[in-house]
């Protein structure tokens, strides 16, 4: 009796500190994600303000007015239509080749084992290291005597498909190193049954491998899909027409020369991050896994 | 250098008999560069996306077009992108004319070979403009390379009414003493003096020019931008000493705020006054006309009376035509009419949103003054006092040493004043490692 009298208060005890304990993780966790959250909620909030309010009373006034003006503002300003096309003009094509190349290089350096292999990985994911600010000048210097060459200065300057391939270039080390990752985890017998049947390499791809790859090309995808179309440097630099930059550089439209409104620009800061939030949320799943990827590798 | 420039128009020769060759509407329109209206359609970048320059300029392509008939496409990029990526912009398919800065930022393009020679141009409509105007616009080969459109002037902003109330006018604020006096009534008032806002690191160049130029004098502040002089010279120094005396009357989180963060405090009469550049006068027309008649601007004041107040900062904007662009010859056509008195007044007719005439100094002497309002006065006032015009430090250094070495320098000081033998000495050091211009 006494026994369990005693067990009950060390069962106790210990939950009252485990109690404890997991209130104090909540409480950090509660701090940080408050950290993250603020921005979003301060820039919601920006966005809801007039300017003109802002810059007679300060930025930590009380507001007279909150209303939707800016968002109305932003729209008709941006160009929205022209600009959304843009980017999905660019990231559509760039995610689908980044894909399909990085799937056949990962394909090709982990099921077939030659003298280079490693090497070429290697190769490819140091792709990766390179900044776009120490390579965007020799790339954009090449584009322009390629068009001269060929007598169509905007061949691939100032073009959609010029920006495509960058970020197919860029992206598929990336690619390759997570997809080559992730192949490896798949058993070799899948693939040998395979060469037993005697399948081509081709068929070996696409009717064995590339099935397999669904939810790792799905993360990336996504993965891709919001790193590409956040992207506004490589638009900027090898684009001179504005009407062909994408959505981000919209957003730049929102900004005066001397004046800028910060609350118009939250709102089409808002706006702009719309789809990426409406794919993330569609696709969270795939997304987390994306993080993951490829890191349980034994 | 003259074998470089002639590297260049070689070159150039060469883009143009290429583009002739390659297709007849570019050989046409070289053809009928010959002094014929119709020099065939051009594309326009605007450096830009404001409401009201944008107007401006639609109205004056229009008017061109009407004229003409050419047609023009419009480009129009936010500034601070237009900018940073100019250098690309015109290697790349620039449009046949685009906006751009007077002075060095100019030149340094010009020096290139990127930007086509506008001695024709100026050869039409030179007489309308002052000579200080047609400096600004030649290259460092004595080509003119740019048209000027507008400027505006760097000075003291104050609000007419706290000037009243603090028993001030423009005349009893006239030189050093009298401003520390000015702004020390203003601290007792429990107000900031000297509105200021470094965040953005280019504000407060201008403190920086105009106090050079106030100390030092004209010369000695150009021969420093261009390297002639250098930042360890005692002279250098004695700025930073006057501009630390200035540092009690400012609000004290200079660098947190932009310069509108600065404005904000005049506007809402925080502040007592502000050297700024009088662009932003828009801003207090938007927030209402009763604040915009109360702003007042006046020269900054004298320090050394050798030198008075004889030099200003005024940017001037105007257009330059691409080297690159397809078609140079419409481009120089367009500034033909959009720096002659025609154009101007085609520019000056653009109505903002509201209905209302956009407030403009155009470089063109045929501007009629008298339809100035009292702050554009008080600004042409500014302007005529001074002998000399300057730039902005931005504008007349080289690029990759003002907004990457200065601007950091300067919020350096701001960070430790203490400092300031250090940062000169780092300043001049920085200025050395640059390479040489290609």
């Amino acid at each position: 009796m006494s026994v369990d009298v005693t067990l009950q208060a060390a069962a106790t005890k210990y939950r009252n500190k485990q109690k404890i304990k997991d209130r104090f993780i909540s409480a950090f966790i509660g701090v940080f994600a408050i950290a993250w959250i603020f921005p979003i909620i301060w820039t919601i909030w920006t966005s809801l303000r007039p300017y003109k309010d802002v810059r007679a009373n300060g930025v930590f006034s009380l507001p007279k007015t909150l209303n939707l003006q800016n968002y109305a503002d932003a729209i008709s300003r941006m160009d929205l239509p022209l600009y959304f096309w843009n980017t999905f003009a660019i990231t559509a094509p760039a995610v689908f080749l980044t894909l399909f190349f990085g799937s056949l290089i990962a394909f090709v350096v982990s099921r077939y084992s030659f003298r280079w292999n490693v090497s070429l990985l290697l190769l490819f994911t140091a792709g990766n290291l390179l900044p776009a600010q120490l390579v965007f000048i020799p790339v954009f210097k090449m584009y322009i005597t390629l068009g001269k060459a060929v007598g169509i200065p905007r061949l691939l300057y100032d073009s959609p498909w010029g920006v495509v391939l960058i970020h197919v270039a860029f992206q598929m080390g990336f690619a390759t190193f997570v997809l080559s990752s992730y192949m490896k985890t798949i058993p070799k017998e899948i693939s040998e049954s395979a060469m037993v049947d005697g399948a081509t390499v081709f068929t070996h791809y696409t009717k064995v491998m590339l099935p397999l790859l669904r939810p790792a090309l799905a993360s990336l995808g996504v993965l891709m899909t919001t790193w590409i179309y956040n992207d506004f440097f490589w638009a900027l630099v090898l684009m001179s027409t504005d009407s062909k930059r994408p959505i981000t550089s919209a957003l730049g439209r929102l900004q005066g020369e001397f004046v800028t409104d910060y609350n118009l620009l939250a709102a089409g800061a808002v706006i702009a991050a719309l789809p990426t939030l409406i794919v993330f949320f569609i696709l969270r799943k795939q997304f987390v896994s994306g993080l993951t990827l490829g890191s349980t590798k034994g | 250098m003259s074998d470089a420039t002639h590297g260049i128009s070689r070159r150039t020769v060469l883009k143009g008999a290429a583009v002739g060759g390659l297709g007849l509407a570019a050989g046409g329109s070289l053809l009928a560069g010959c002094g014929s209206k119709s020099t065939g359609p051009l594309a326009y970048g605007a450096r830009s996306v404001d409401a009201g320059p944008t107007a401006q300029n639609k109205a004056l392509i229009a008017a061109y077009t009407a004229k003409t008939k050419n047609e023009v496409k419009y480009n129009a990029t936010e500034s601070n992108a237009f900018q940073n990526n100019l250098s690309q912009y015109l290697q790349g398919t620039p449009d046949d004319t685009f906006e751009w800065m007077a002075g060095y930022r100019m030149q340094f393009f010009a020096e290139q070979g990127l930007l086509a020679d506008l001695t024709s141009v100026w050869d039409t409509i030179g007489d309308q403009y002052a000579e200080s105007y047609k400096i600004a616009s030649t290259g460092l080969d004595g080509k003119q390379y740019f048209v000027p459109k507008s400027w505006y002037p760097w000075g003291m902003h104050f609000r007419k009414s706290m000037f009243k109330d603090l028993g001030l006018s423009a005349d009893t604020v006239t030189n050093w003493d009298e401003f520390l006096k000015m702004l020390d009534g203003m601290k007792k008032k429990g107000l900031v003096g000297f509105a200021a806002g470094d965040k953005g690191g280019w504000e407060a160049m201008g403190t920086f020019d105009i106090l050079n130029a106030r100390i030092n004098g004209y010369q000695f502040h150009v021969d420093l931008l261009a390297g002639r002089e250098k930042w360890t010279d005692a002279k250098v120094l004695d700025v930073f000493t006057h501009w630390a005396q200035l540092i009690p009357y400012m609000n004290p989180n200079v660098l947190d705020l932009e310069w509108d963060g600065a404005m904000q405090l005049l506007l809402q009469k925080k502040a007592g006054s502000m050297l700024m550049g009088s662009w932003f006068g828009g801003n207090f027309k938007e927030q209402s006309q009763a604040d915009y008649d109360d702003l007042s601007i006046i020269p900054f004041p004298e320090i050394n009376p050798e030198h008075g107040r004889d030099t200003v900062d005024a940017p001037i904007d105007g257009w330059c035509v691409a080297a690159n662009g397809t078609n140079n010859d419409g481009g120089a056509d367009f500034l033909k009419f959009a720096g002659d008195m025609e154009g101007v007044n085609a520019t000056l007719a653009a109505k903002d949103a509201n209905g209302a005439l956009i407030p403009m100094t155009s470089a063109n002497k045929g501007q009629d003054t008298s339809t100035y309002d009292a702050f554009q006065k008080e600004q042409l006032a500014v302007m005529d006092e001074a002998k000399y015009i300057t730039q902005f430090l931005d504008r007349d250094t080289r690029p990759d040493f003002a907004g990457p070495v200065v601007g950091p320098a300067i919020q350096s000081w701001f960070k430790n004043p203490k400092d300031v033998n250090k940062i000169v000495d780092s300043l001049q050091a920085q200025w050395d490692a640059l390479p040489p211009l290609a």
